[in-house]
């Protein structure tokens, strides 16, 4: 009962998380997750911040333009990992205010390979 | 140098595989003399790890950058403090820090139980052993901070915003939470193994969940605190798997401390509270694979990293193994006690239980959820704050109102006259409470309102306790009101400290719901000489101020401050600027507060952004009543410490009860 409950909920309430590469033709609110791709532009409190976002573990093919206002983390910038919740508008991902969150500073060290 | 550490890993592993595996036979077979050899091996395990730790403490002092691990998480113009706090910065030195608390833990539970009978304490060793043995080898295998390389000229270097002294305390806490969950884990399953299935596993270690379950809430508030005064949101917890890492096993440790009460008053749910402590210690090591191995949130972006796997797997092991063993020993384990009444002390603590693990299991799955979601839709799905807090609010409230309830209520079965008598005061002032609330303006959020209004219920519940109590002990007594007041709480430890830690949960609720529900904030471009209104503060953008610090530039925005017209002192929000390289410094953003004690609000002002043309880019949050929240900390430390004191009538009564264990109840 609690599962199904919770089903419900998670489907109602939850946000498909996304490589840059997969966004396209979604228009519903999504996650993107991925690299920063410079030179990052433009003003995050007025016209909005902007750049390109590539997979992580892609290429610059796989990159999407993206325009983000509000609040920019001290740990963003290009070549870092991040994730933005947003939509789709045309060509451009619009990040929601807010919602752009880098790679948790605690997991600094580097990634084995 | 790590030559020493790599062979002190290596002996550590030895003694933890000779205490597991030689322990685990001596236990089968009851052969005394391998019993306590096991016991020694675990102990010079504990020895070993020591060494291996300094050996690490010493080269992360002397920046010997020779270490991989050295030179990965720290650099020379880090302050010592930071520098040596980077062992439990990186994965290698977390690991290493869980062996060495775990033996070090494992050792002082020994020592402490002594006299425990030895078939009891020959299971005790060999199940810590094994634990402690998956850590050992992790560390010797895969992820070895004795690593050497041709030493750089310097070090990456600790990341700014960790560069912070809750950020030294912090995740020691969380460990020594997590690890001490293994303590009573231990205990319960030695328990189930030697066939003993009564309490004196619960009573053993219930001081050892408290404390654990103490380190964890410390720890989490601390680390809320940090994000607070650090990341610059205005907020103090955010719902990331890593900070829920933390809360769930708290919670579940939360519902163990009450529900081993009816065990050991009414001898029932004995099977609940195995079940228990075992979800508690999955949990915890759950909790230590969410926080090292970036599981869940690069989840399809990275190759799960080496250790998660083995995680996984141990985790899978112990899982499997510890609910095998209580279903083998379901027969004995059963208890034929009922519940008597609905109506009742033990079913308000049942109620708080289901709640509590209702909650957990609800993090939970928000947790893994992407994974799930991956595997059966292709595709993961995240869930956001949104979800938590509908499920905060959902189980919160209810158990903040049996927070009231369940003291007041009787044991076995309570008659409703007794109970309209008894909450009549409390009932009373959560309704006068609510009625000044709402002419105040707080029906502008609903469950703000509800909180508050229950939090005053709880708060009367927990005042009338303390009075009828008091009254009591001095009608009793003839002593004076303060003399009976002390003497109540000292010959109830348990039950005074849990109503201290309950009113500490009060000032949580109220300090969350204050600062979520009725904050203010406002957001605006400032050039010198601009202002800014919000609620009863105006803060007038002076001028930017530039200093040098030790291994950092600090930039500054300096803002003079007003409250009701009346000058109110200056603010510095601004950046810190670490020249790690020509290119790319960085940057850690430095909120500014202004704390009013009396009112418990904040002025919390954020410069999210100081640019070229010389203005800045202020949030300004005004958070009533968020201060309530550390408060309660301070009261929760209290609270938890009177439970915790030892007592010497409980353990005489204890020791005539479980007749062979009567140091075991100092542990």
């Amino acid at each position: 009962m609690l599962a199904v409950f919770l089903l419900y909920t998670s489907i109602a309430g939850g946000t498909p998380q996304l490589r840059p590469s997969q966004l396209e033709g979604r228009t519903a609110e999504v996650t993107i997750v991925g690299k920063v791709l410079g030179p990052v532009s433009g003003d995050a409190r007025r016209a909005g911040l902007r750049f390109r976002l590539q997979d992580v573990e892609g290429d610059a093919k796989s990159a999407i333009r993206v325009v983000y206002k509000g609040s920019v983390p001290d740990m963003f910038r290009a070549g870092r990992d991040i994730s933005l919740k947003g939509r789709l508008q045309g060509a451009v991902f619009v990040g929601a205010p807010g919602t752009l969150v880098t790679k948790c500073p605690s997991k600094y060290s580097a990634k084995k390979s | 140098m790590a030559e020493l550490g790599r062979a002190a890993l290596l002996v550590a592993l030895g003694a933890l595989a000779f205490s597991s595996l030689v322990g685990g036979f001596a236990a089968w077979s009851g052969r005394r003399r391998l019993v306590l050899a096991a016991r020694n091996a675990l102990v010079a395990a504990f020895g070993a790890s020591l060494v291996a730790s300094a050996v690490l403490v010493v080269a992360l002092a002397s920046r010997d950058f020779s270490f991989e691990y050295v030179a990965k998480t720290s650099s020379r113009d880090l302050p010592l403090l930071y520098a040596v706090s980077s062992f439990w910065g990186g994965q290698e030195g977390s690991l290493l820090l869980w062996l060495l608390l775990l033996t070090g833990f494992s050792t002082t539970a020994v020592a402490l139980n002594r006299r425990l009978r030895i078939e009891l304490l020959a299971w005790v060793v060999p199940v810590l052993a094994t634990i402690a043995l998956f850590f050992a080898a992790l560390l010797v295998f895969l992820e070895s901070p004795f690593q050497l390389q041709a030493a750089p000229a310097d070090g990456a270097g600790l990341n700014p915003s960790l560069q912070n002294p809750y950020m030294l305390i912090h995740p020691v806490l969380l460990y020594l939470g997590f690890v001490g969950m293994s303590v009573p884990f231990a205990f319960a399953v030695a328990g189930l193994l030697a066939r003993r299935t009564d309490e004196w596993w619960v009573v053993a270690t219930r001081r050892w969940m408290l404390a654990a379950w103490l380190f964890l809430g410390v720890g989490q508030l601390l680390g809320a605190r940090w994000a607070y005064l650090e990341i610059g949101w205005g907020g103090y917890y955010g719902w990331d798997p890593v900070e829920n890492a933390a809360l769930m096993p708290w919670l579940i440790a939360t519902a163990y401390l009450h529900s081993i009460m009816v065990q050991e008053k009414k001898g029932m749910l004995r099977v609940w509270n195995v079940l228990l402590v075992i979800l508690a210690f999955e949990l915890s090591i759950f909790g230590t694979l969410l926080t090292r191995s970036g599981l869940i949130e690069s989840v399809h972006a990275f190759a799960m990293s080496p250790i998660g796997a083995w995680f996984v797997a141990f985790l899978t092991l112990t899982t499997i193994a510890s609910l095998a063993l209580v279903f083998a020993r379901l027969p004995i384990l059963r208890t034929q006690t009922k519940l008597e009444s609905p109506v009742s002390r033990e079913a308000t603590f049942l109620y708080n239980n289901l709640l509590l693990v209702a909650f957990c299991l609800t993090i939970l799955w928000g947790v893994i959820y992407p994974l799930i979601s991956e595997a059966v839709l292709g595709e993961p799905i995240t869930v956001s704050q949104p979800y938590y807090n509908f499920f905060l609010r959902a189980f919160g409230l209810p158990l903040l109102l049996l927070m009231g309830i369940g003291p007041l209520i009787a044991w076995r079965r309570a008659s409703l006259r007794s109970l309209g008598r008894t909450f009549i005061w409390p009932f009373g002032g959560a309704l006068a409470t609510g009625v000044i609330l709402v002419a105040a303006g707080a029906g502008s959020s609903p469950a703000g309102l509800i909180a508050y209004t229950f939090s005053a219920f709880v708060m009367g519940a927990i005042l009338l306790e303390f009075v009828r109590g008091t009254r009591a002990r001095a009608a009793l007594s003839g002593r004076s009101t303060a003399a009976s007041l002390l003497s109540l709480i000292s010959l109830n430890r348990r039950r005074y400290g849990g109503y201290v830690v309950h009113s500490a949960v009060v000032l949580l609720a109220v300090g969350v719901a204050g600062s979520s529900a009725y904050q203010t904030v406002r957001e605006a471009r400032l050039l010198p000489g601009d202002t800014l209104a919000a609620a009863d503060y105006r803060l007038r953008f002076e001028r930017l101020a530039d200093r040098q610090a030790a291994n950092h530039k600090r930039r500054r925005a300096i803002l003079s401050v007003e409250r009701q017209g009346q000058a109110a002192g200056t603010l510095e929000p601004g950046k810190n600027v670490y020249p790690v390289s020509e290119r790319q410094p960085l940057f850690s953003t430095e909120v500014a507060v202004r704390t009013n004690w009396l009112r418990g609000e904040d002025l919390y002002v954020v410069a999210d952004q100081i640019n070229p043309d010389g203005s800045v880019d202020l949030t300004v949050y005004v958070k009533p009543l968020v201060n309530l929240i550390w408060i309660g900390g301070f009261v929760f430390i209290l609270g938890s410490l009177i439970a915790l004191w030892p007592d010497a009538r409980e353990q005489r009564r204890l020791a005539l009860r479980y007749g062979e264990a009567p140091v075991a109840i100092t542990a």
